[in-house]
């Protein structure tokens, strides 16, 4: 009997967990007439024209919400009656509206944050899955994440995520495309829509953060090195990478080895961590001692080839191929004697 | 009033500050930390540069981290250690038991008798409790005290990062971290303790894996009833010669199919539940230490070995009160006992057990230990075999493992009985504390429930499917 | 600085040192072991206790704190054992116990046990504890095996460096621990005064924000010590501080006259 009942009560757990196990694509077809959905998508359109000073209007909310154009009329009629914009040629918000489109950017930014320090989902999924997640996520669970994250500024990104109380910084942005040949700069943001676009300046190896160095411009690309790697992309591309001014501690490094790369044996000077490496795994990997100018070297590989054990301020560490691919590394004398 | 303004002004200044200053603040002052370490270390501290030109540390890692030796050392040495503890707690056991239980039970009885006791009182007391405390003496201090020193003594070693380094890529293919190697081996001594070593896992969804699965670690309160029944079901199949090495083979067996359930069950959690990759993996490798042996020995006999004692005697007193009193309630003409066993057995048979191992796993609960005292009474009491053991709910300790062994086959026992005992015995709830530890730990009922239901179904699977197919062959 | 004649005492001066183990009652400091994972603090503490608090050789054995008592010159103290921790910058869980010890038990000295063989990377942990108190004493310990590796360590200009007394040991052979307990006894009772050793090498960006957001801390909590710490932990967003500030237990916790009283307030684990 109790053998039954315990069998019962595994089915049942099995029954309610499930539901919440990946079937958030589902949820989202499912919910697709969902009201609320479109509520949230439309302020958050309508917040990020504002931002970047284009107009926000009835048509775009259509082309970006990927609905019809009457679809898109009434749901900003819905918008206004529930106090949240004026419409107008322009659609401009109601401080209402603003402060809910900013709640709902702060769980996107967070969610994408959470993504990349904490997941290993790749990438290109952090953007979709996000935008499921923004309308799903209750205030008090967000307020938990972000203290879970360290309470982050910025998303993966490099976009500043509001406060609790829905302030964002002023922006200092240019687009990359607004280099000339010569110029150093580093990126604080890609844009990540549309996303064919964002898809393709991924595949490119880009993240914010990256230093780049423009090496020639023309009306038809642009010519740049990131992290030593020539890249070259059309200018209209260039445009939704956002860039910052170096300041001038910062360095354009040469073309990286990866610590990956070292032998057994062998020694090398750390130059820097990659951006890829991010969260808890960046913070515990610079407390190890590995910041830029320390000495590593690669010691013993265990059984199957990973991890690697590596001598680093005198301890020996045991790192994953994976994160040794993210050490940047200057190589060094190589070791004579052998034991 | 005046305070909270401030206070939120303090704040909001943080808050604008960091968005000055960027994602790289970590970062910037990280480094800058370490610039100042480095300086001061530039004056403090000196290095002969003639470098020895044999490293001792690395070349003992490059032979047990190596692609041939690394596994095989591994396995040689959790054989040895399980021979090691067989072979050697053999004779102090017997020895104890037949102090404990043949010598101070029947004098305790007596005296009992002698002031005139009530029989439901000696029973409770004598019969109940102090046999059931008495058989937990015995079966579990030999092993226990030979097991944990060694463990400690690999341990001060530097042996157990080792073990984690090499296993890290198991874990990292089902999604979960290295160190959970290191939380696994706490939990040979002791679930509870390797749920809190879990601690030492950051990502916390690797964390709760750690946890989850740390019940397939045999702790120290399963493997007597491993060894046990591996020397009289599978060491017994062997050569005289050979029973002991064949035994320590069974329970590594049984072991390392604990590691490669907790793997399969990182796997499914990481794919279902507990969705996510491998995050990151950093594992601090110290140098060999030569250990203090005779310290060693001392503290964790002391410490350990007691501590773990202690606790098992704890939990053996009342339920050795129950086990009297199961066998001695009568209900309609039948003990409760009895009542129970008759009517779980055709499930029992099912997977490869009987009632009686259902009845005194659910009797042992809150500790393991007591799983094979309780089942040696309860086979008796059903078998009726006369002449052995002390009547109705007494537990008794056979003097030899060959008269534990007849009373076993005269209760219908067969090979596959012993093989599904020791796999049930690997795979069902965690005790008590480790529960109570689990659910302190993650602070959730759900992972509790998860982590406390998860291995019985497998088991009972398992067991299933084990003795299906022994009917099917046999 | 080092007082080495006692380096020829087989163990402690008798008489001067006595275990309690965990009989804590009426303590007059409290004495708080931190350092990286696997230095040898639960080794310290057992030398002073007489309690055998488990050690191991691999980083992460202690995982929760654990307390004990010891006299020393008439004066009793309490010790307690925290986890390793690299650092205590990072949100990682296992760190948290050591992390807010130090600063919200307000031990009256913090001990930094670090390995001798791993001093540079051991030292960024000594800076930070250094950025919320004055009160320390660096036990440098494993000495032996520095000396295994020929690497030799200036215990003088460390201390000059550091700004605070630097004792060199081998607490599994029980050596230093007499200069430790002498060194804890009189920065404990304010005989020795620690100048430590602030972070200097910020860039300028980090200096100038770190500046601005202490001076408006310490507008507001004039004897906050550690204005600089509390800074640097809200900058790096850190909710434990944000409470702390918010809810006034900061303020509360560094009263000006609140004398060697002793607010415990990191809950049990
Ligand atoms: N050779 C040598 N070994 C030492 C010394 N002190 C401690 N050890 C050894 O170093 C190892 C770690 O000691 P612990 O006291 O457990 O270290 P811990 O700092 O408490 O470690 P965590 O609790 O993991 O942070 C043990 O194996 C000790 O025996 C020393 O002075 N010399
Ligand atoms: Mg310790």
């Amino acid at each position: 009997m109790e053998l039954i009942l315990i069998a019962i009560v595994i089915v049942l757990l099995l029954v309610i967990l499930y539901p919440k196990i990946g079937s958030l694509a589902a949820r989202k077809s499912m919910n697709a007439s969902n009201e609320r959905i479109y509520v949230e998508d439309a302020l958050k359109h309508i917040y990020d024209c504002e931002y970047k000073n284009i107009n926000g209007t009835v048509q775009s909310i259509a082309g970006n919400l990927n609905i019809s154009y009457d679809r898109a009329a009434k749901l900003a009629e819905r918008l206004e009656s529930l106090g949240m914009i004026i419409t107008g040629d322009v659609l401009r918000l109601t401080a209402e509206g603003r402060s809910y489109a900013l709640r709902v950017i702060r769980v996107h930014r967070l969610w994408e944050r959470y993504l990349a320090d904490e997941t290993s989902i790749p990438e290109k999924e952090w953007h979709l899955n996000a935008e499921l997640k923004e309308h799903d996520i209750s205030a008090i669970e967000a307020e938990a994440l972000s203290v879970q994250l360290g309470n982050p500024v910025y998303d993966p990104h490099g976009d500043p995520i509001p406060t609790v109380n829905g302030e964002l910084p002023e922006k200092n942005w240019k687009p990359l495309s607004s280099l000339q040949s010569g110029d150093v700069a580093r990126i604080v943001h890609i844009e990540d829509e549309p996303n064919t676009v964002y898809a393709q300046l991924v595949a490119e190896g880009l993240y914010p953060g990256m230093h780049v160095k423009v090496i020639e411009t023309s009306s038809e690309r642009i010519k740049f090195e990131a992290n030593g790697e020539e890249v070259i992309i059309a200018p209209l591309f260039a445009g939704n990478i956002s860039i910052a001014p170096l300041a001038e501690f910062e360095t354009i490094p040469e073309k990286y080895k990866t610590l990956l790369e070292l032998k057994r044996g062998q020694e090398a000077e750390v130059i820097g961590l990659s951006k890829a490496c991010r969260g808890t795994q960046r913070r515990r990997l610079m407390d190890l001692g590995v910041v830029p100018g320390s000495k590593i070297s690669n010691e013993f590989i265990s059984t199957w080839g990973d991890p690697i054990a590596y001598k680093i301020c005198g301890a020996t560490i045991g790192l994953r191929r994976k994160q040794a691919k993210q050490i940047f590394i200057k190589p060094g004398k190589t070791e004579s004697a052998k034991a | 009033m005046n305070d909270k303004k401030n206070t939120n002004e303090i704040l909001k200044l943080a808050d604008e500050l960091r968005w000055e200053i960027g994602n790289d603040f970590h970062d910037a002052l990280a480094e800058s930390i370490h610039a100042d370490a480095a300086q001061i270390a530039a004056v403090a501290v000196s290095y002969d540069d003639k470098k020895p030109q044999f490293d001792m540390d690395r070349t003992i890692d490059r032979i047990v981290t190596s692609p041939w030796l690394g596994f095989p050392i591994m396995f040689l040495l959790l054989a040895g250690v399980f021979w090691v503890t067989i072979e050697g707690s053999n004779i102090p056991s017997g020895y104890l038991a037949s102090i404990l239980v043949d010598t101070v039970h029947p004098a305790l009885k007596a005296f009992a008798d002698s002031i005139n006791t009530p029989f439901w009182l000696s029973g409770v007391l004598i019969d109940g409790a102090y046999l059931a405390m008495a058989w937990v003496i015995a079966v579990m201090l030999p092993p226990m005290a030979i097991f944990f020193p060694i463990f400690s003594l690999l341990e001060d070693f530097g042996y157990l990062p080792r073990v984690a380094f090499n296993m890290d890529n198991l874990y990292r293919r089902v999604g979960a971290h290295g160190k959970q190697a290191l939380t696994m081996s706490m939990g040979f001594g002791c679930n509870a303790a390797g749920v809190v070593a879990a601690r030492i896992i950051d990502s916390p969804r690797e964390r709760l894996i750690a946890i989850i699965t740390n019940n397939f670690s045999l702790c120290n309160g399963r493997w007597p009833t491993q060894i046990l029944i591996a020397t009289i079901f599978i060491g017994a199949t062997a050569p005289a010669h050979l029973a002991g090495i064949v035994s320590a083979g069974a329970v590594v067996g049984v072991a390392v199919l604990g590691i490669f359930s907790s793997l399969v069950v990182s796997w499914f959690l990481s794919r279902t539940v507990l969705k996510g990759e491998a995050s990151a993996f950093s594992l601090e490798l110290p140098p060999y230490r030569p250990p203090r042996i005779l310290q060693t020995l001392y503290t964790s006999l002391i410490d350990r070995t007691l501590f773990v004692l202690w606790r098992a005697i704890v939990f053996a007193f009342p339920a050795g009160i129950v086990i009297w009193l199961v066998a001695n309630i009568h209900i309609g003409g039948a003990a409760v006992a009895e009542i129970f066993i008759d009517w779980t057995n055709p499930f029992g048979i099912l997977i490869g057990l009987n009632g009686v191992i259902l009845l005194a796993y659910i009797i042992a609960i809150p500790a393991n230990e007591i799983v094979i005292p309780t089942v040696l009474m309860l086979t008796v009491l059903v078998s009726s075999i006369s002449g052995v053991g002390g009547g109705s709910g007494v537990m008794f300790e056979l003097d030899s493992i060959e008269a534990t062994s007849s009373i076993l086959h005269a209760g219908g026992w067969t090979l596959l009985t012993g093989i599904c005992l020791m796999l049930f015995s690997l795979l069902h709830n965690p005790c008590s504390t480790t529960i109570y530890t689990i659910y302190k730990e993650t602070g959730s009922v759900k992972w509790t429930l998860i982590s406390t239901f998860l291995p019985i179904a497998m088991g009972l699977v398992v067991c299933f499917t084990v003795a299906q197919l022994w009917y099917l062959l046999a | 600085m080092n007082d080495k004649g006692c380096e020829t005492c087989p163990v402690y001066k008798p008489g001067n040192l006595i275990r309690h183990g965990i009989n804590m009652t009426d303590f007059d400091f409290v004495i708080a072991l931190a350092g990286n994972p696997n230095t040898g603090k639960s080794t310290v503490f057992n030398n002073l206790t007489g309690l055998r608090q488990h050690t191991g050789n691999w980083p992460g054995k202690t995982v929760s704190r654990a307390e004990g008592a010891f006299s020393f010159n008439e004066k009793k103290f309490k010790i307690v054992d925290l986890p390793g921790t690299y650092s205590l910058l990072s949100t990682s869980q296992d760190e948290e116990i050591a992390r807010d010890f130090i600063l919200f038990g307000r031990p009256d000295v913090t001990v930094v046990v670090v390995d001798a063989t791993r001093l540079e990377r051991n030292l960024n942990l000594v800076l930070q504890v250094l950025e919320i108190t004055e009160k320390a004493v660096l036990c440098v310990n494993l000495i032996d095996e520095a000396e295994r590796n020929k690497i030799t360590i200036d215990d003088r200009s460390l201390s000059r460096e550091l700004g605070i007394p630097v004792v060199l040991a081998a607490a599994r052979q029980k050596k230093g621990m007499p200069e430790l307990l002498n060194y804890i006894h009189a920065v404990a009772s304010g005989n020795y005064k620690c100048k430590p050793h602030r972070i200097s090498s910020e860039t300028r960006e980090l200096k100038s924000a770190v500046e601005k957001l202490s001076t408006r801390i310490l507008k507001q909590l004039p004897h906050l010590p550690n204005a600089r710490w509390v800074a640097l932990r809200l900058l790096d967003g850190d909710q434990r501080m944000i409470d702390a500030v918010r809810n006034g237990e900061l303020e509360e916790l560094f009263k000006p006259d609140d004398g060697n009283q002793n607010l415990m307030s990191v809950p049990n684990i």
